[in-house]
């Protein structure tokens, strides 16, 4: 179809003020923080979407989703667009971007049954106000609380700082809404458990716009106690020590809602005014006041027990100051990008992945061994290292994090810095059984091993793809490999 | 047209690593960087090669071999040739040691300038380029804000100088020593994605004493004459930071301090 | 005796008189002989606090041919051996220096803020690494000692009626100039906040009287800095904000007056050679990479040190 054609169709289906094609708009929507350097550059070499479009109902996402499905127009589902790994990235030629603008209501809050409902557009932070303010919280707190919606939330299946706790958004999600390519409207339930056939929930979540577009979410909220919250803070002799105690933590049954441990250098760019060039290791104790006193004590007592290595504690203040202020605002997104036109430069890239507490220092020593032997720009490197900042009983992630000195023209920096670095990274952590994308999702830059992470059970993800986008609309090239996108990505 | 350059690598201030323990400042693996001041220099170079072909420019480093991708990517950038004067027997050499070294063997070279910068900012002392000039018996002039390009084509090129209260303006005469101070306005050019993996090993050339044929006596720390005999770091450590109050005591040790760092007059 | 030339730069004629002090340090009150090397027509103040005075051809481009100053400065060594030769550390004075120190075959000391005494040897201190590290150094081969010596440090208190002597210096001509002085034009004044040697920079603890700064700044001859919080907030323009997405700055003193020290912010810093900070709060990340915490509200800091600066320039 000519594009003049579908943007009349479209705007059959929409009201003006609903269709955006400023071209600026339609730059900034071409990519994700993926590419935010050549971006603020103004080097992007991806096609810009057609247009921006805000519906305002389930209704309305159900007829442009049949609409562009039965045109075989590319549809990228967009939210808060924090997006970091090319989820929003466009690849077509023909794109319409459907942005959760509108449904930006919070249904419900049902204090009662502690579970609430919001449209797929409305800010965490948006809910976790409300919910404070009748002594609720979310438990959900990814460093982009401030600006990333329900919507994109669930559909990366992304994780808080807090989730030694409270779990990850899948934890979280009751029931959903969400559409399909075919105009389809399926209402998940929300209830505290069922055996009814397989959990189709995690159809949803984590589906990073590749099957449906979520609509409306439901979600548990917890009793808030910050009153409560302690914190800890160790310097050890190497992150070894500090894993140790996080295991040991997590296995004798405690939940503190933080629990991580940093590289030297990555505690360096955080904790510089004590880190005295060691790791460290911090916790953070969250609940009610019984809780608290046994998971503090349930720290201690670990902490304790692998003392040898622990060099010495740090005032709890200190971490709970550092704490207060690692959201990343609107604002400091746009600062980010500010910089990056001003100096050569930006924060750094990372990635995330997960294995269990026997794999993940393997894979964390590998993987840095490996970077500092084989790749070709490590004098470009100004910091390599790493944190764990989620832990489960039987295991952990790792955030790997490096910055880089850009000596390459800024459309290159990704294929040149980022994205060997993150191959080394990805090739260190499947070889031994981990997997390469702890909660940012695959997007579109980590397909060429969406295969290898999932193995035999790629043909589950395949065989869903063909079941419900059979038309390939939804969010071309992201999760799943496309060679016609290979071009910008390497 | 040749323009020598003078690169410095020096290791990142921001990356900077003291032993605690051993109360030392931590040179081995540490990340360096192409002094910024260098950089400045080979940068309005670079640009001048752009647009005029028959310049060349080719870049001097004295430094361990671990220089090499450094240098390799500044040949990447444009430079057409890159030397590394490096030799076992030449570490720990001074300022005056090291423009000898340098100087014998520029003796050797044709050239009608040389850029520099004014200051490094690992040791910051700016006598390299002047002892240079000594020895080779050319001007030299620093603190060089800006050049008229044209005059460097002919036999003296007009420069401004950052001096204390003013902007001067000197003529200086071919060849010369011209030393930079840092600009955000000019910046290397990138290296271009088909150039990353370029072999550029041709261009680069080592220089050793085998070369320039000192004495052992000569070169090095046995060479120098002088001589670092205390280290101590100081703000960075960390260790000494002074906690005050706002009473008279306080606001006159700042003004003392004040004083003690040259930012007041006494 | 000992002897020891000092240059006086005609840009710097004050603290070309203070090295007199630094002089006193090396070799103790009155220990040493004070020869004055000038180019040019010798300005008023040096006579009577040099005990010799040399000026050398006035023709020659103002001190700023630093080929010249050297050869002199050889000659005159050869003809009186000096046991020491200090020069400010001005622009010119830096370029002098390193010349005359390769002529005379001596090492060099840059920039040397402090001297000690060590099992007979003089130890020139001097700053590195961006003020991070503090060297001491000692000159191994033989006389004279050299050195530059930063401006500002050293301060001349002695008598100024001592009976100055000219001696007659007419060296043949030596090498030609390769430099010529063309002209001299004042400093722009909307500096950018990189090239400022002080920076008084203000956070959001100062957020609502970011006006006082300005008079701070004034008296330390310096320019006005922000966090990037006081920038959000609409007290300070943009291009004056220090960080990671403002400006990498490099003074020789930083002052932080309610400035907690974000990550963000510090790697605008990196290069600051001193910092002060200004904080009620110790715990601060920006203390600790501070030379001196004022632990104190900074509306009271702010006009109890420009009173004591102010004292302090006509005292
Ligand atoms: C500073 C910063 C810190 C971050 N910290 C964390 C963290 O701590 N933990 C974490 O997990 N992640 C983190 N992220 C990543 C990111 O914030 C999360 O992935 C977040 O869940 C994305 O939400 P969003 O609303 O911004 O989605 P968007 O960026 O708008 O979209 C993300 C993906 O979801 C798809 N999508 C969006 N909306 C819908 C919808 N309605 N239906 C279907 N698909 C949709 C998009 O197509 C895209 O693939 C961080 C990002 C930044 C910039
Ligand atoms: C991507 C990104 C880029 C950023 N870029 C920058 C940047 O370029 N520059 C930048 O500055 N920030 C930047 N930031 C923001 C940075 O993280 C901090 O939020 C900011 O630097 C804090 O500013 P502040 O120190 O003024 O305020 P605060 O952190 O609020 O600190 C105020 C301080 O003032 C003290 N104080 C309070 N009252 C008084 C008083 N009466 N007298 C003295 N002290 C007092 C307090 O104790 C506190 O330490 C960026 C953030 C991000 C995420």
């Amino acid at each position: 179809m000519e594009n003049d054609k579908l943007m009349k169709n479209i705007s059959t289906i929409l009201t003006d003020d609903q269709i955006n094609t400023d071209p600026e708009e339609l730059y900034d929507a071409a990519a994700d923080r993926y590419k935010k350097y050549a971006k603020a550059r103004k080097v992007l070499d991806v096609p810009v979407p057609l247009a921006i479009v805000y519906p305002k109902s389930t209704e309305e996402v159900a007829r442009l989703l049949a609409f562009c499905n039965e045109n075989q127009i590319n549809v990228i589902p967009r939210s808060g667009k924090t997006a970091t790994e090319g989820g929003l990235e466009n690849w077509k030629e023909q794109t319409i971007v459907i942005d959760a603008l509108h449904l930006d209501k919070i249904i419900k809050i049902d204090e009662y049954n502690m579970q609430a409902t919001v449209q797929a557009g409305v800010a965490l932070q948006t809910l976790e106000d409300e919910l404070n303010k009748v002594g609720l919280t979310t438990g959900h707190s990814p460093q982009s609380k401030p600006v990333a919606k329900y919507g994109g939330l669930v559909a990366t299946r992304s994780i808080g700082q807090f989730s030694t706790l409270y779990g990850g958004i899948e934890d979280m999600v009751a029931g959903l809404e969400c559409v399909f390519p075919d105009g389809h409207v399926s209402r998940i339930k929300n209830v505290s458990r069922r055996a009814g056939g397989p959990d189709i929930r995690h159809i949803a979540i984590g589906n990073e716009g590749t099957l449906c577009y979520i609509t409306e979410v439901t979600v548990k909220v917890y009793r808030y106690f910050p009153d409560n919250n302690k914190f800890y803070g160790y310097l050890t002799e190497d992150i070894e020590t500090g894993l140790k105690v996080l295991r040991e933590v997590m296995v004798n049954g405690y939940r503190p809602s933080v629990a991580r441990v940093y590289s030297e250098e990555d505690a360096r760019q955080h904790f510089f005014h004590f880190y005295k060039g060691k790791c460290v290791l911090l916790f953070m104790a969250e609940g009610n006041k019984g809780i608290v006193e046994a998971t503090s004590r349930g720290i201690e007592e670990a902490v304790d027990k692998f003392n040898e290595g622990i060099i010495e504690e740090v005032p709890s203040e200190l971490i709970e100051n550092w704490f207060v202020n690692l959201n990343w605002s609107q604002q400091d997104i746009d600062d980010e990008f500010e910089g990056m036109i001003e100096n050569d430069s930006h924060d750094g890239f990372t990635t995330e992945i997960s294995a269990d507490w026997e794999t993940i220092p393997k894979i964390y020593h590998n993987a840095i061994e490996r970077i500092r032997k084989e790749y070709n720009r490590v004098h470009d490197l100004t910091m390599l290292g790493g944190h764990s900042s989620h832990s489960y009983i039987n295991g952990t992630n790792m955030y790997f994090v490096y910055n880089y000195s850009i000596n390459c023209a800024p459309e290159d920096e990704m294929r040149v810095y980022h994205h060997p670095l993150q191959k080394i990274i990805v090739e260190e952590t499947l070889k031994l059984g981990g997997s390469m994308c702890h909660h940012h999702g695959i997007g579109k830059f980590r397909n060429e091993w969406s295969k290898d992470e999932h193995g035999t059970a790629f043909y589950m993800l395949e065989k869903l793809k063909k079941a419900f986008d059979p038309n390939g609309i939804m969010n071309f090239g992201t999760i799943y490999y496309q060679e016609e996108g290979a071009k910008y990505q390497k | 047209m040749k323009i020598i350059c003078f690169v410095k690598l020096v290791p990142d201030v921001e990356n900077f690593k003291y032993d605690y323990e051993r109360n030392v400042l931590v040179r081995e693996n540490v990340h360096q960087i192409l002094n910024p001041e260098d950089c400045s220099a080979l940068s309005v170079a670079l640009k001048l090669k752009q647009e005029n072909i028959d310049v060349q420019v080719e870049t001097l480093t004295m430094g361990p071999e671990g220089c090499r991708p450094h240098l390799e990517d500044l040949i990447k950038r444009g430079v057409d040739r890159s030397i590394l004067i490096s030799d076992k027997s030449y570490v720990g050499s001074d300022t005056y040691v090291t423009s000898r070294i340098i100087s014998r063997y520029l003796e050797r070279e044709a050239f009608d300038w040389i850029f520099s910068g004014t200051h490094s900012i690992d040791g910051g002392t700016a006598h390299v380029p002047s002892q240079v000039a000594e020895c080779l018996n050319i001007p030299q002039m620093g603190n060089i804000l800006r050049i008229n390009q044209a005059g460097l084509f002919s036999d003296r090129v007009r420069t401004e100088v950052d001096s204390e209260d003013a902007v001067l303006q000197f003529e200086i005469e071919r060849p010369a020593i011209l030393s930079f101070q840092y600009s955000t306005k000019i910046k290397l050019p990138y290296i271009k994605y088909e150039d990353l993996e370029r072999d550029v090993s041709g261009q680069l050339e080592i220089v050793s004493n085998s070369r320039l044929r000192f004495c052992d006596t000569e070169t090095g720390i046995a060479g120098s004459p002088t001589k670092v005999s205390q280290v101590e770091v100081d703000s960075f450590g960390r260790k000494d930071t002074r906690f005050l109050k706002c009473d008279d005591e306080g606001i006159e040790e700042v003004y003392q301090f004040l004083k003690q760092r040259g930012i007041v007059c006494s | 005796m000992k002897k020891v030339l000092i240059y006086i730069d005609p840009q710097a004629v004050k603290d070309s008189i203070d090295l007199l002090e630094a002089a006193e340090q090396i070799y103790g009150a009155g220990e040493s002989l004070s020869y004055g090397i000038v180019p040019g027509t010798p300005p008023a103040d040096v006579f009577g606090v040099f005990d010799k005075l040399i000026s050398v051809s006035p023709d020659r481009a103002e001190g700023f041919d630093a080929a010249y100053i050297a050869d002199s400065i050889e000659k005159l060594h050869r003809d009186f051996q000096f046991d020491a030769v200090l020069i400010p550390a001005t622009v010119f004075g830096r370029m002098i220096a390193p010349r005359a120190a390769m002529r005379l075959q001596t090492g060099l000391v840059a920039d040397v803020t402090e001297i000690r005494h060590h099992d007979e040897e003089i130890v020139m201190v001097r700053p590195a690494f961006s003020g991070r590290m503090l060297a001491g150094i000692v000159n191994r081969g033989g006389a004279p000692v050299m050195m530059s010596v930063r401006q500002n440090i050293f301060s001349y208190a002695g008598p100024r009626t001592k009976k100055t002597e000219e001696i007659n210096f007419n060296p043949e001509p030596f090498r030609k100039p390769g430099i010529r002085y063309i002209s001299s034009q004042p400093k722009p004044q909307d500096e950018d906040i990189r090239e400022s040697n002080v920076l008084v920079s203000g956070g959001d603890g100062v957020t609502r009287y970011f006006d006082q700064l300005n008079e701070l700044a004034e008296v330390l001859n310096g320019s006005v800095s922000a966090s990037r919080k006081v920038v959000d907030r609409g007290a300070a323009p943009r291009h004056i904000q220090v960080g990671q997405s403002g400006k990498i700055v490099n003074p020789s003193l930083y002052i932080a007056l309610g400035i907690s020290g974000s990550i963000q912010h510090v790697v605008g810093i990196k290069n600051a050679e001193n910092i002060i900070a200004v904080n009620p709060d110790r715990q601060a990340p920006i203390c600790s990479l501070s030379n001196i915490v004022v632990e104190a509200d900074a509306r009271e800091f702010i006009p109890r040190i420009i009173k004591r600066i102010r004292k302090g320039e006509y005292k």
